[in-house]
């Protein structure tokens, strides 16, 4: 029962309240005979260079992290963990097939909606459990892997940050006030996919709105200015972006150029994640709405809620970045991973067999900084959704998000079983 | 595989050597034994035992994968896949002197229309899914190249590149094919395609399409020997030679152009459709976008793209080459580069044509052997050979800079 107790430890480090147990950290089992002795090998897939690498470091410093806690709490059943990061490029498949090949216990990512659809049914018939950072597509559990075993997915998925956007406008603005709304959204699926249901989401809680313009700037496109023209000539009330990282910084700066902000109001649901990259005057002209996806690093303030605090300054401290919610996903997917693991390790009195982690991890609970999470019976991670009012803060010298409304699962995700689009129109 | 010994020595036509039968034989020649494995294929025996070393590799690929994790059998796949499209690519760029930059078009298609079928129409049959996958991309490649060859040179580089690019736009847009997600080649109950009628467990699918894959590399390689070696080979080649006098020799040039062209899209589309079935999952990046095409352009120059079986070999190194660079550097992508100025400066012939007799490198090692104190003037060749190029260099920063006196 020695076991036990460490893997409570491993719970309590990776929710970062090392309080709550006391101090009996030397109390890590390792003399189980069931459970090996040799590290647990995990393998981690992200974008490691290039744009997308805004978001992918993210993941990645958020995983290890998350295995530093585990590590330092004594390991899972005594086993540490080490990670293994493979550059995701475009080769997902590649990348599981290779870490499966390499004996790897739990593979963590990838970022890309594209990679995961591919990835998934790969995972199922490989059967080495995989919980993805991102990868947010709506219709990954709905048709591509509608009855999986193996694959999970930690984060927040696309239909719940585009009712997460939706409800955050009605909020601020007033159903009343939104008669008209434009999109600029990345011109790929994610992009369409996020458009559709922030369109859906709005019509049904506003009533009829007018569509004064769809755009949809290629990524990384370094002109979005047709676009912006097309807003500042119709002034919509509501202009929707899903833009991300690098395409955020062009839209909002040639925006703020433009006196785009002066005409419609701005509502994102991943405009933070080019946090470490917007200046002050282009924040402040725009005052727009971000969505922060399942986390946000000050939500409740670390004075009310010190693990959040505690998570920030690691990350701070060691890469120095101001954690945005892919750091969340990586530690996320992680934490996910290694708490249902433990528990299987007490249930099973062994080491478990990837069924049974991944049994486990269904319908698992589980705490992190950002909140409590469930991984729910449809392998889809839910967690409360952040939202707030972009402002500039001179002792961060970055934007942070002021006013954050939550959501929680319940508001903004369909129940287990219906399909996204099909729950939308019934409201 | 095209050598045949010396017809110096014989005045007889190729085709004079065993006329009577298509069946493998041994024959006789100045003394010699030869082994005639068909019509117009007169090998060494040496170069039998090659062949078929060649051929037992390959085959054993997989338990060779099965030894080192560093080596996944998927990747070589892949890599033979690429290679086996760029096989087909050659045929425009060694015998009519063409060059396509839009040949991922074909493969593109051809994995699509296996996701397609699958998908939408739960197609299950491997062998159905790739004979749809060929036809379609064969059609495309009838339209396409109708299209493109009405411009030689650069237009017509730029208009396949065009016409890729369109592809790719359109399967990025079509929510049908999954937009920038990609559709799945995973039909029926075991979530995966069918050898006739089989339903076969995931490890051993990715071997048994590995085999079929190699049946179907070496038809395919055979098909394309008998092809270059024909009148119509021969008349490709004029052809690239020069345009205008193949026309006035009376070489229907526009008609064996597109012939040659849709012959290349056969390659790339049964390629792209075997791809499909290898990753059960096909995406624009990975099969339609610009950067593929040059990818197989490139797997035919790095291979060799004045012989037959160079670009499969080039196919194989470049995608083995990318998936191992990235275990080691993040800069993977370099490797390329690095490698293709290697290429020109030291092997313009690619890996396969230094190895062939006659090549510079060949010469070279033959030389190295006879008499090693020749590697010694290489060197001093090689340093006068940089002086000079110092100097002229200085000369022409003096020019630059103060004129000339």
């Amino acid at each position: 029962m020695l076991g036990m107790v460490g893997g409570t430890a491993v719970a309590a480090a990776l929710a970062g309240c090392s309080t709550i147990l006391g101090d009996d950290d030397g109390a890590v089992a390792d003399g189980d005979a069931d459970v090996p002795d040799e590290p647990i090998q995990a393998g981690l897939q992200t974008y490691t260079e290039g744009a997308a690498s805004v978001l992918g470091l993210q993941a990645q410093y958020g995983a290890e992290i998350a295995i530093q806690r585990i590590n330092d709490a004594g390991g899972i059943a005594g086993r540490e963990m080490e990670l293994d990061v493979a550059h995701e490029a475009d080769a997902a498949v590649e990348n599981y097939t290779q870490f499966v090949d390499e004996g790897k216990d739990v593979t963590f990512g990838p970022i890309s909606s594209g990679g995961h659809a591919a990835l998934a049914p790969e995972v199922e018939s490989q059967g080495v459990v995989n919980v993805g950072t991102d990868g947010t597509v709506t219709t990954l559990y709905e048709d591509t892997v509608p009855d999986p075993t193996y694959s999970f997915r930690f984060q927040n998925y696309d239909v719940m940050e585009c009712v997460t956007a939706a409800r955050e406008a009605v909020s601020r603005l007033g159903a009343d006030n939104i008669d008209s709304i434009a999109g600029i959204n990345p011109n790929y699926a994610f992009g369409q996919d996020e458009w559709k249901f922030f369109k859906l989401a709005i019509e049904k809680l506003v009533g009829d709105v007018e569509v004064t313009h769809e755009g949809f700037p290629d990524l990384l496109a370094d002109d979005m200015s047709t676009h912006i023209t097309q807003v500042n000539d119709t002034e919509p009330d509501v202009t929707f972006s899903s833009c991300w990282g690098g395409d955020v910084t062009t839209l909002m700066n040639q925006a703020a150029a433009n006196d785009m902000f002066d005409n419609t109001q701005l509502v994102g649901s991943v405009l933070y994640s080019a946090v470490d990259e917007l200046g002050q005057d282009v924040v402040e002209q725009a005052e727009a709405f971000s969505g922060s996806r399942n986390w946000y690093w000050d939500f409740p303030n670390g004075s009310r809620w010190s693990p959040n605090e505690d998570l920030f300054q690691e990350a701070q401290d060691q890469y120095d970045v101001v954690p945005t919610a892919h750091f969340m996903s990586g530690y996320g997917a992680v934490t996910a991973w290694a708490t249902a693991t433990e528990k299987a390790v007490q249930l099973t009195g062994g080491w478990p067999s990837q069924e049974q982690i991944a049994r486990s991890l269904e319908d698992h609970g589980f705490h992190t900084p950002a909140g409590y999470h469930v991984m729910g019976s449809d392998h889809q991670g839910k967690s409360n959704a952040y939202s707030g009012r972009m402002e500039w803060d001179d002792d961060l010298g970055r934007a942070v998000l002021e006013d954050v409304n939550v959501f929680t699962p319940q508001e903004v995700a369909p129940p287990i079983g219906t399909d996204a689009e099909a729950w939308v129109n019934s409201w | 595989m095209t050598d045949h010994p010396s017809t110096a020595d014989d005045p007889r036509p190729l085709e004079a050597w065993g006329r009577s039968s298509y069946l493998p034989s041994t024959t006789t020649h100045d003394g010699e034994r030869y082994v005639r494995v068909t019509r117009g294929m007169v090998l060494t025996p040496l170069r039998v035992v090659g062949w078929l070393a060649l051929l037992v590799l390959f085959v054993a690929v997989p338990d060779i994968a099965s030894l080192s994790s560093s080596i996944q059998l998927r990747v070589l796949h892949q890599g033979v896949l690429f290679g086996l499209a760029a096989v087909g690519l050659n045929v425009l760029l060694r015998h009519t002197k063409l060059v396509s930059f839009g040949h991922a078009a074909f493969f593109g298609t051809g994995a699509y229309t296996a996701g397609v079928l699958a998908t939408h129409f739960d197609v299950t049959s491997m062998i159905l899914l790739l004979a749809a996958a060929t036809l379609i991309g064969t059609l495309m490649a009838g339209v396409i190249g109708f299209l493109s060859l009405r411009h030689t040179g650069l237009y017509f580089s730029l208009l396949t590149l065009a016409f890729g690019q369109l592809l790719y736009a359109i399967a990025q847009g079509q929510s049908y094919v999954g937009g920038s997600d990609g559709i799945s080649v995973r039909p029926g109950d075991a979530n995966q395609a069918t050898l006739l009628g089989a339903d076969l467990a995931p490890d051993v699918y990715a071997v048994v399409v590995y085999y079929l894959t190699v049946l179907v590399v070496v038809v395919a390689l055979f098909v394309m020997w008998r092809i270059v070696n024909s009148p119509f080979g021969n008349a490709l080649d004029a052809i690239g030679q020069d345009r205008t006098r193949a026309q006035f020799i009376g070489i229907p040039v526009r008609r064996y152009v597109l012939a040659a062209f849709v012959l290349s899209g056969v390659y790339g589309a049964l390629a792209g459709g075997m791809y499909g079935l290898v990753q059960q999952h096909v995406r624009p990046e990975s099969t339609l976008y610009f950067l593929r095409s040059g990818e197989i352009l490139f797997m035919a120059i790095l291979g060799g793209f004045g012989t037959l079986i160079g670009p499969l070999v080039g196919g194989i190194v470049l995608v083995f080459l990318q998936d191992v660079g990235q275990d080691f550097t993040n800069y993977f992508d370099a490797l390329t580069g690095l490698v293709l100025v290697l290429l020109v400066f030291g092997f313009p012939r690619g890996i396969v044509g230094s190895l062939q007799s006659g090549s510079p490198l060949r010469d070279r090692a033959g030389a190295l052997v006879d008499d090693p104190s020749v590697a010694g003037d290489w060197v001093q060749d090689g340093a006068d050979a940089l002086v000079a190029a110092l100097s002229r260099a200085k000369r022409n920063l003096v020019v630059l800079v103060f004129g000339v006196r």
